[in-house]
């Protein structure tokens, strides 16, 4: 095997290693900064990917712009969170919520 | 002389469609809310007629629209064409209906909904005209964000967590998009989605891989269980507003789209029976696993938004046989899910009404949204010349046609199931007294309302009548299934 696909091989396993704990953090973490962060670590390792699959130009593009735009929303949600519950904890945000609701089964 | 302008208009309806209805969301952002509220059901309404004449032009005559721009590919298929006649109807009723809940958002952020809720609805129909799978990406982002964004303006901050719970599961899944269409265009060589069902792809597995990934995206977008995490969330502490168009516009328009793009992968010889395996299973997983959480909700949205995941499922399991009379039943499921959708949110909206308990009388006390809302609970149940029936003997036909027998089997779990929780909003609406004070809307503004509740009760009576939308299910599958052949 070439020394170059050798490269790009693992280049590509380290991006899929980057966007599956990404993906986990934001899936469980129960900090809401860090499910944000998670899917800014997911999109990263798949721009990663992408750059090790030599995807086209314009959907490495497009994949940029849309992470920017997750980030900005994501920091101003971060801090609406912090302003309305005082708290960036999941599970508080979600005690605060189900307070008065009914418990409903889960899958 | 405006013959020759609405003739040049109706050659560029798909760029159109979606150009005028942006320009009119930002046009709306800038203005003051109730002036924002009537832009934005201008340029819905536009977009809307450009998407219907689109539609009866290619389903009626099997014409071929194709427009290339410099960088953005737009073209039309026969489920495109479907959907987007479909994704605007909802999401003009959605809006008209948000007129009456306008003033739940704050004053000052007011517009800004209003806006957002024209471009969820634009961004899918964009997704829905898009050539390649770039531009579904950007498409399908900008909805998802906007809806979002949607969702976290409603005043009550139980909305932000559903928010949150939406962003990290967007983020994901644009990741998964991403990789999954580097993986197919690595393999395939193309991002075209009509090229991609006629492409020679040199690794397969890595091809199925990709179109796995981009399924399992559009399906999280779709809220289809069980990656459906931010749906009870999002919906249940939304403004009625919010709900209504994010719960029927924007779940109604990411399916259409992930019906129009795994309709091409499935007629990729290299990868169609991954895809369908897949897509069979996610659907399967989808109706049961939805059917059991809406029997077990005591939140109107959240019983509505597990009954649409139900139903979902049910969209899926057509697809994925494949066949051009599995897509036309997938259509039909997609029209059968919207008429539900909106009744349920929208006569819950209308009615002021979040909990269970707080339906008790609602047909008394707001005939119009009880009976919208039984409407929408008869459909859910499958009941004869509903369109829920129709939607589901189609997947029944289909099903059995290929050997799919369990998939009939899903068909009457969900509808067994929809008999329990459809049958109790029907009791609750019109077999018990009120418990709590009407919430509705008070002034003229509530009638902006009507449109929807009417439009959802006839749209569910249109399994008594049913030619028109099959004929033009029957040609929308046979133009994508024929385009890709």
């Amino acid at each position: 095997m070439a020394a170059d696909v050798l490269i790009l091989r693992i280049a590509f396993g380290l991006s899929l290693a980057l966007l599956i704990g990404g993906a986990a953090a934001a899936w469980v973490s129960d900090n809401a900064l860090k499910r944000i962060a998670g899917g800014v670590v997911a999109a990263l390792g798949a721009l990663s990917a992408l750059a090790a699959l030599g995807a086209p130009a314009a959907l490495s593009i497009a994949g940029a712009a849309v992470l920017f735009a997750h980030v900005a929303f994501g920091a101003a949600l971060a801090v609406r969170l912090q302003e309305s519950y005082g708290a960036v904890e999941a599970p508080e945000l979600d005690r605060a919520d189900s307070a008065d609701e009914t418990a409903e089964p889960t899958p | 002389m405006i013959g020759a302008y609405v003739e040049l208009a109706r050659a560029h309806a798909p760029l159109l469609m979606v150009s005028v209805a942006f320009g009119a969301a930002a046009l709306a952002m800038l203005s003051p809310p109730r002036l924002s509220w009537f832009i934005a059901c201008a340029g819905a309404l536009v977009s809307a007629v450009f998407a219907f004449d689109l539609a009866w032009r290619l389903l009626a005559g099997g014409g071929a629209f194709a427009f290339l721009l410099e960088g953005v590919a737009l073209e039309t298929d026969g489920v495109s064409v479907f959907g987007a006649a479909l994704v605007s109807l909802t999401g003009v009723l959605a809006l008209l209906a948000a007129g009456a809940q306008l003033g739940d958002f704050e004053r000052r952020t007011a517009s800004v909904a209003t806006a957002l809720g024209l471009a969820v609805q634009t961004a899918w129909i964009g997704a829905l005209a898009a050539r390649d799978l770039i531009g579904v990406f950007v498409a399908a982002e900008t909805a998802w964000l906007a809806a979002a964004a949607l969702l976290a303006l409603s005043a009550e901050r139980g909305a932000l967590n559903g928010a949150l719970r939406m962003l990290s599961a967007g983020g994901v899944g644009a990741a998964l998009f991403l990789v999954g269409a580097a993986l197919i265009h690595r393999s395939a060589g193309t991002l075209d989605l009509p090229a991609i069902a006629e492409a020679h792809i040199e690794a397969a597995d890595a091809a199925a891989l990709g179109a796995g990934l981009i399924v399992l995206s559009l399906a999280l977008k779709a809220g289809v269980a069980p990656l459906h995490d931010w749906l009870g969330a999002g919906f249940s502490r939304a403004n009625g507003a919010a709900a209504m168009i994010v719960g029927a516009a924007a779940v109604v328009g990411a399916l259409t789209v992930l019906v129009r793009v795994a309709a091409y992968f499935v007629q990729a010889p290299a990868i169609g029976e991954g895809v369908s395996i897949a897509l069979a299973v996610l659907g399967g997983a989808s109706v049961v696993i939805g059917s059991l959480q809406a029997v077990g909700a005591t939140n109107v949205r959240r019983l509505a938004a597990y009954a649409g995941a139900a139903q979902a499922g049910g969209v899926l399991l057509c697809v994925a046989l494949g066949s051009p009379a599995g897509v036309a039943a997938a259509l039909v499921q997609l029209t059968a899910l919207a008429a539900t959708a909106l009744a349920l949110f929208g006569g819950a909206a209308a009615g002021g009404v979040r909990t269970l308990e707080g339906l008790d009388g609602l047909g008394r006390r707001a005939p119009l949204a009880g009976a919208a809302m039984m409407a929408g609970a008869i459909s859910l149940m499958g009941a004869p010349l509903t369109l829920g029936f129709l939607g589901r003997w189609r997947l029944v036909e289909a099903g059995v046609g290929a050997g799919w027998w369990w998939a009939a089997g899903a068909v009457i779990f969900a509808s067994l199931a929809g008999v329990f929780y459809g049958g109790r909003l029907i009791e609750r609406l019109y077999f018990r007294r009120a418990g709590e004070i009407y919430l509705g809307g008070a002034g003229a503004w509530r009638f902006a309302a009507a449109p929807l509740l009417l439009a959802a009760i006839v749209m569910t009576a249109l399994g008594v009548a049913p030619g028109l939308l099959l004929d033009a299910a029957d040609a929308a599958a046979a133009q994508i299934l024929g385009a890709a052949a």
